[in-house]
């Protein structure tokens, strides 16, 4: 019997990085050039905006949250890196107002949230059409323009081949990885998640942990904020529509658990590549983007599917 | 220094009640101390201040090893020696051993979390409380008895010189009952005091070495158990004389109402088990935690599927594939969680019990609810369930009353055959009387009533039968005239040894 | 046993792919066949079949729709294996797909820019790994320098010329107006706006009695917006940037939109809308594609800026365009 438990949670566990090689074997078949470096690199560059917000999204899912808002910021924060990024301060500086920016956008959220006791859902749909709003505003409407030559090359260059976003997404993974894995700030995260009343009776702060969880999602929205501005070469009000849907796909596939308290780094990558991949290779079969969004919804039901079956019933 | 802890003069004011009124409280060290008092006493709010959840009013004071204590969370306290084991189990399911017991205050080298240390660490604690599991488990796929005897090995081992177990047995069988009793004992032999809350009086009587009485927010006296008997203690909780604490109505036993012939589940949780009751009877059912008693009786009302069984109710075959066929019938059954899945916790008294018989209470097709209204106030007096008013939030309401609320919800469909399971779990003495004296009236009307328990002394209080299941089986069935505690026990326990 | 499901769970999953996988080639064999053929290099080998990529900004609109059907029409009569995709108004996914298709060896790329100034760089590195690209329905700021070859489309500022020109007619030069606009930023919809702008200066009488409102280009918002205004103002006409946002004015005044698509072209006929200025984006993607063509078989184009004109079609004339 206990064998059997293992078998069904070894295939939850494994299933999604399973479909990931199905798929990668699918269509390298279906299409060679899919496989090709120069495609290799397309996918990293892809994957990149969306894996950085990903990886912020785990910190708050895992703690039993829910972000709507990150879409929105990094909209704005986009903005403010644009209009900063001009070639009149160096650029660490758009970048610093970015993530601050973002920072600022998730302590409202993890304030609203955590002390104002009020669903994630609706405190992060507040600030997703708030923060809109601001990046409309600040834009008056209309792209901002002009970004310096440095600034394009962060998203254009490359170090060893590796496109420089591609190496954001890494280090962004490797810190986060290391901070959930081996910290005792990561285990509280779990913790709140798990059980928020058990973990505040254990004597955590889980005001403070939730909050922070909000506060590192809106840094990385920053951060991709910033990127996504080198990557387009402006700042517009309505970039990242529904970026939040992508980041939240992305985390559910790769077996973060809604209910919080669940999720492993290295599954949020997958499901993200997975993501990408999906888009990228029907985009090079030539497939309809309306057909995309069928396969995506069919895995995303799956990957759930998975996760809720593979758990099993407790008594 | 006589006491590791002295509560003087405690009072806590919320808005517009007064929960507690200068109440005291002395602990020695090594001793195990009974609060007791009915549900809204005063003693979980008391043992709250204590974990610094809730801050005291004003005045009084709280002194531990002789020194002013002060905690403003439960960190603190928990870092000046005073644990608690909720009421409420607090396992982060998806977690494992090591990483519940090591919550909220991880062992660190450089800063990171040193998981081989917890590993190592919570093993020896594993292994000194005799419990078997690997600290790498995860709680999910623990029992729940399980799970309690982790968040005691949490509690021991942050070094507490005091341990608060707040009905630490509720969830679990007799058997782990021993083991828990095994692990007081040997906390209280190296000096760690522990303050422990129970409903069950021979609990009370078997582990405890002094008691202190709590009714209303005021504190009532304390005392030797070895001085006091069940009467003077009931007494004192209860503020009147409670002579009998079984009622026993007479009723007439008639014909069979209801035959379940070998039910046997899907799951392999019930192997086979075949009873009959009839008119006027209370059956009890009885075994320990995990026998398959709930999950009989579930089966049997179509919610989960069965491999093989036949019901018939007044020698009519019933097939039964949802709970929907066998309330046709006038079967009800009374579920063990009534958080989970006997009310609903935000509605009102009267939302709850016009849930069930909803088309009693609709008039041109359409839900009414005066007559909702007018239903449910004659519940709340005959079965005696006190709340301000029927628009009362049910989640308000103290155990003793939601329970009743849940039948009260049931009893308007006037069914002919009442299950209950577990219904008098976690409430206190004069709720679980009225129920009792419910149960008797229900048959004398010339209903059936089959109800599990995990309390030996109930069942043998109230029921006429008592049917015992052991591991899925139907183990033995005892009559009221050779009701003894030691052959039910043998029963619960046959097939295990 | 356990590995037993473990492996047949990975082989379902696979199969349910492999069959999503067929579908999709199947799909793509009605867009020309050819690009399901694993030698990516085809298209370079046969000086014949040129593979070219149309990146449209969305697939949501009839007029968008028509783009796609004309280049399909334009790619079967020049006998060009075309790929179309939709960038789904993202820059950042239009930017990803103009890179895909110059890693797959697309040999021409045609697009319409999610945003004028957000797809320079891509458009550059694009031609500069040898691509033809040309844009259609509307151009990048600083197309030339960018490395774009041609651009095809209808003046936008003169369609908001034409467009308001006609209001004015109508009105006899007197009037309150109201202006629905397509969402903050679009630039087609700024030019429109424009377009407006050089025609009003000369009208003094015809007043905006509100300031233009953001629709994003939507029936059922422009419908809730116009039901407002007509509560609280006395309008005369309104004035739209687009016809699915005309088509939800609808109130019994003078009601105008841009584009010439069909559902403009039934509300005409219907009488719920006055007139729309036809952008037949049909032609500009046909004449894109013909553009690619010439260039990649060695020809030189006349004019590197293809404009397609735009018409006034209201009641009298539409039954020729419907």
């Amino acid at each position: 019997m206990k064998q059997k438990k293992n078998a069904k949670a070894l295939i939850s566990e494994y299933f999604i990085f399973a479909i990931f090689i199905a798929l990668v074997i699918v269509l390298t078949c279906l299409k060679p050039s899919f496989i090709q470096p120069s495609n290799l690199v397309n996918i990293m560059k892809q994957a990149s905006i969306n894996g950085i917000l990903a990886f912020g999204m785990m910190f708050v899912i895992i703690a039993g949250g829910f972000d709507m808002s990150v879409g929105s910021t990094v909209a704005f924060t986009g903005i403010l890196a644009a209009m900063l990024g001009q070639g009149q301060y160096p650029l660490i500086v758009p970048l610093i107002v970015a993530m601050l920016a973002g920072l600022a956008v998730g302590l409202v959220n993890g304030v609203g949230v955590a002390i104002g006791d009020l669903p994630p859902f609706i405190m992060t749909l507040g600030t997703m059409t708030a923060v809109r709003g601001l990046a409309l505003l600040t834009s008056k409407g209309k792209p901002i323009t002009g970004i310096s030559k440095e600034y394009r090359g962060i998203a254009g260059g490359s170090v060893f081949g590796v496109p420089m976003l591609a190496v954001f997404l890494v280090i962004v993974i490797l810190i986060c990885s290391f901070v959930l894995a081996k910290t005792v700030y990561g285990r509280r995260v779990y913790a709140c998640g798990g059980n928020l009343q058990a973990a505040r009776v254990s004597g955590i702060n889980t005001t403070a942990i939730r909050i922070s969880t909000f506060a590192i999602a809106g840094l990385l929205a920053g951060l991709s904020g910033f990127l996504m501005t080198s990557r387009v070469t402006i700042g517009q009000p309505t970039a990242a529509e529904s970026y939040e849907m992508d980041a939240i796909t992305a985390c559910v596939v790769g077996g973060v658990s809604m209910a919080g308290g669940v999720g492993k780094p290295w599954g949020v990558v997958v499901g993200c590549l997975l993501i990408t991949i999906i888009a990228n290779g029907l985009d090079i079969m030539g497939v309809s983007s309306h057909w995309q969004k069928i396969v995506k919804g069919a895995i995303i039901v799956l990957a759930v599917l998975m996760d809720v079956k593979g758990k099993g019933k407790k008594n | 220094m006589e006491y590791i802890l002295e509560m003087k003069d405690i009072s806590k004011t919320f808005p517009g009640v007064k929960a507690l009124d200068r109440v005291q409280l002395q602990i020695k060290p090594g001793e195990v101390h009974a609060l007791m008092g009915e549900n809204g006493a005063g003693k979980s709010t008391l043992m709250k201040i204590l974990m610094g959840i809730y801050s005291k009013d004003d005045g009084g004071e709280i002194l531990f090893s002789g020194k002013p204590y002060k905690a403003a969370s439960p960190k603190e306290a928990m870092d000046l020696g005073v644990a608690m084991i909720h009421q409420e189990l607090n396992p982060i399911l998806d977690m494992s051993v090591y990483e519940n017991i090591f919550v909220g205050r991880e062992i660190r080298k450089n800063g990171l979390v040193d998981k081989k240390a917890e590993i190592e660490q919570s093993r020896k604690l594993i292994e000194e409380s005799g419990l078997h599991v690997a600290p790498e488990e995860k709680l999910r796929s623990l029992t729940v008895a399980q799970c309690q005897l982790i968040e005691i090995i949490k509690a021991i081992s942050v070094n507490a010189k005091v341990i608060i177990m707040d009905e630490p047995t509720a969830a679990i069988s007799e058997r782990e009952v021993e083991l828990l009793f095994g692990h007081i004992r040997k906390l209280a032999e190296k000096g760690v005091a522990i303050i422990y809350i129970s409903h069950r009086m021979d609990e009370i009587f078997s582990i405890c070495d002094r008691v202190s009485v709590y009714r209303d927010g005021q504190y009532i006296a304390s005392g030797d158990t070895k001085d006091l008997d069940e009467a003077q203690l009931i007494k004192m909780m209860v503020g009147r004389e409670i002579t009998d604490v079984f009622p026993k109505l007479e009723a007439e036993i008639g014909e069979v109402v209801l035959e379940a012939k070998n039910i046997a589940r899907a799951d392999r949780k019930v192997k086979g088990v075949s009873f009959s009751v009839r008119k006027g009877e209370i059956l009890g059912i009885g075994g320990l935690v995990g026998a398959g008693r709930s999950e009989l009786v579930e089966g049997l009302f179509g919610m989960h599927p069965l491999s093989s069984g036949e019901v018939f109710i007044r020698d009519k075959r019933v097939a039964v594939h949802s709970p929907h066929d066998i309330i046709k019938e006038g079967v009800a059954l009374i579920t063990e969680d009534r958080k989970v899945t006997g009310l609903n916790l935000s509605g009102t008294v009267n939302d709850n019990i016009a849930m069930v018989a909803i088309r009693k209470l609709l008039s041109h097709g359409l839900y009414n609810k005066n007559k909702a209204r007018s239903a449910s106030l004659d519940y709340i007096k005959k079965l005696n369930i006190k709340t301000p008013s029927g628009d009362q939030i049910v989640g308000n309401l103290s155990g003793g009353n939601q329970q009743k609320v849940v039948i009260a919800k049931w009893l308007l469909n006037d069914p002919d055959i009442i299950i209950l399971d577990e219904p008098t779990r976690g409430i206190d003495v004069g709720a679980k009387r009225d129920i009792y004296l419910l149960l008797g009236k229900l048959v004398q009307q010339g209903k059936a009533v089959v109800m599990i328990s995990s309390e030996i002394p109930e069942l043998m209080g109230v029921c006429d039968r008592i049917m015992v299941m052991c591991e899925g089986n139907l183990s033995g069935e005892v009559k009221r005239a050779d009701f003894s505690q030691e052959r039910i026990m043998a029963l619960a326990s046959a097939i295990e040894v | 046993m356990s590995k037993k499901r473990f492996l047949a769970m990975l082989t379902a999953g696979a199969m349910a792919l492999t069959l999503a996988g067929c579908g999709n080639s199947a799909n793509e064999g009605g867009n020309g066949g050819a690009s399901a053929d694993p030698n990516a290099d085809a298209g370079k080998d046969g000086a014949d079949t040129y593979k070219i990529a149309l990146i449209q900004q969305h697939q949501t609109n009839a007029f968008q729709i028509a783009v796609s059907e004309a280049a399909e029409a334009k790619a079967a009569e020049l006998g060009v294996d075309l790929t179309i995709l939709s960038a789904d108004q993202d820059a950042a996914t239009q930017i990803s797909q103009i890179e895909q298709c110059v890693s797959e060896g697309y040999n021409a790329i045609l697009f319409e820019p999610v945003d004028p100034d957000g797809l320079g760089d891509a458009a550059k590195n694009a031609a500069d790994a040898g691509v033809v690209v040309i844009n259609i329905i509307s151009a990048c700021t600083d197309w030339e320098s960018n490395g774009i070859a041609a651009v095809s489309f209808g003046d936008n500022v003169k369609a908001g010329e034409t467009e308001m020109q006609n209001v004015a007619d109508l009105l006899g030069g007197k009037g309150n107006i109201a202006i629905l606009t397509g969402p903050s930023g679009d630039s087609g919809g700024l030019q429109r706006m424009e377009g407006y702008e050089n025609v009003l200066k000369n009208y003094p009488d015809i007043k905006q009695v509100v300031a233009p409102a953001d629709c994003q280009w939507d029936t059922a918002s422009a419908q809730s917006t116009v039901e407002s205004w007509l509560s609280a103002y006395d309008l005369d006409a309104i004035v739209c940037e687009n016809d699915g946002m005309a088509a939800g004015a609808n109130s019994g005044i003078i009601i105008t939109g841009v584009d010439g698509t069909p559902d403009g072209f039934e509300a005409i006929q219907d009488g719920r809308i006055t007139g729309t200025v036809s952008q037949n984006g049909g032609a500009m993607a046909a004449n894109g594609i013909e553009a690619a063509v010439k260039l990649l078989s060695g020809g030189s184009l006349d004019k590197n800026v293809i404009i397609t004109d735009n018409t006034w079609i209201d009641a009298s004339n539409v039954s020729t365009f419907a």
